[in-house]
């Protein structure tokens, strides 16, 4: 006899769950929340939204004088508002991935639907990092382009030092700053999504080895 | 309407609560991850019940639906020990009316299975309950010669983890 029809026949005799659930526990549970993947990425989104905004208060209003100063205060104007606007069409998109996901479909659909799930948070990573690099490089570029706007933020003191040699460390310092920033946020996103993602990951891969999706 | 597709809905549940109980002990290795997944799988049976036709038993239509709440839609099994408690499983299973060589191959059985993946849990979650190559394919979304080679990979895995 094979090996496994062996174990089959133990399966087949297996007792029934003793904890057997009764009707009214069936009708509490399929009443309470979900805790599905999906669901707390649309949740962590809306999360993420609410501290970035948050923080927003909590950054000193001299921020914004400088901005004044530079005359960029309309034009970060621009920049926030249409960031929100993406913000939340992406918060969209990840509402409509959790309503979508249907798990009736066969487990190659819903895995199909997980990879779309994906790709949207990859996008959305992608886009605040590089949001956040465009903006920090177009900003910059001004600053730069104007002696003495950077003199005025730079060097508020002015303390009389030579211009290029000025100008380099201000640069680097900028850039390198830029890269920790980057990198930072890469990594919090790394981690959060990461986290979420993890399991879907793993469990793609695996049903695309058994049936090539491509 | 509704009062009574949550009544039918109750009773088609309990009496084959059985299924997502299996699912479970397949899925995770103590009672609260047991717990959890079987609430999750309850939330999607009623989440999804609206669209149930009809046109399949509600048994069939409860293991695809359970099983893809399993594979992909539970959150809390990743944070699951990877080392086996065994006691525990032996605990849920165990029973005085059950032969005794019959209760140590099942333990050793989920033991087993516990060391498969997502995807050859459900492949040989599917065998054990004696669902037709036609019903397995249906379920995982993959062809009738496909989930036969995959099957017979698993059972292979299967076997080698049970007689290494």
């Amino acid at each position: 006899m094979d090996l496994l029809e062996k174990y089959k026949k133990a399966w087949d005799n297996q007792p029934e769950e003793k904890n057997k659930v009764s009707s009214i526990d069936i009708y509490k549970m399929a009443h309470s929340k979900s805790s599905s993947i999906v669901k707390w990425i649309f949740i962590v989104g809306v999360l993420e939204l609410l501290f970035w905004s948050g923080i927003n208060f909590f950054v000193p209003d001299s921020i914004y004088v400088i901005y004044e100063d530079l005359n960029l205060m309309s034009l970060l104007n621009v920049f926030l508002i249409l960031h929100y606007v993406i913000i939340l069409a992406f918060l969209f998109l990840f509402y409509k991935n959790y309503k979508k996901i249907s798990i009736i479909d066969n487990t190659k659909k819903l895995i199909i639907n997980i990879l779309g799930i994906r790709k949207t948070v990859k996008y959305y990573v992608f886009y605040n990092l590089a949001t956040f690099f465009l903006i920090s490089v177009v900003f910059n570029s001004i600053i730069f382009s104007d002696e003495n706007k950077l003199m005025k933020i730079m060097n508020p003191k002015n303390l009389s030092m030579d211009m290029s040699q000025f100008i380099t460390i201000t640069l680097i310092s900028q850039i390198i700053a830029l890269i920790i920033i980057l990198t930072l946020l890469w990594l919090f996103y790394k981690l959060v999504y990461g986290i979420l993602l993890k399991k879907l990951n793993r469990n793609y891969k695996e049903l695309k080895k058994i049936d090539d999706l491509n | 309407m509704q009062k009574d597709l949550e009544t039918k809905f109750l009773s088609d549940f309990e009496q084959n609560q059985n299924i997502a109980h299996k699912i479970c002990r397949l899925y995770t290795t103590n009672q609260d991850a047991h717990n959890d997944l079987f609430q999750e799988i309850t939330i999607q049976l009623w989440k999804n019940y609206p669209k149930f036709r009809g046109d399949s038993k509600f048994s069939t239509w409860m293991y695809r639906v359970a099983l893809n709440t399993a594979i992909s839609l539970y959150r809390k099994s990743t944070r699951q020990v990877k080392t086996q408690d065994i006691s525990e499983v032996e605990f849920r299973i165990s029973s005085f009316d059950y032969d005794d060589t019959e209760e140590k191959q099942l333990n050793e059985l989920y033991k087993a299975v516990h060391k498969l993946n997502d995807i050859e849990k459900a492949l040989i979650f599917l065998y054990l309950e004696d669902k037709p190559y036609k019903e397995i394919s249906e379920t995982l979304g993959i062809s009738s010669v496909n989930a036969r080679v995959k099957m017979n990979r698993a059972k292979e895995k299967l076997k080698n983890i049970l007689n290494p």
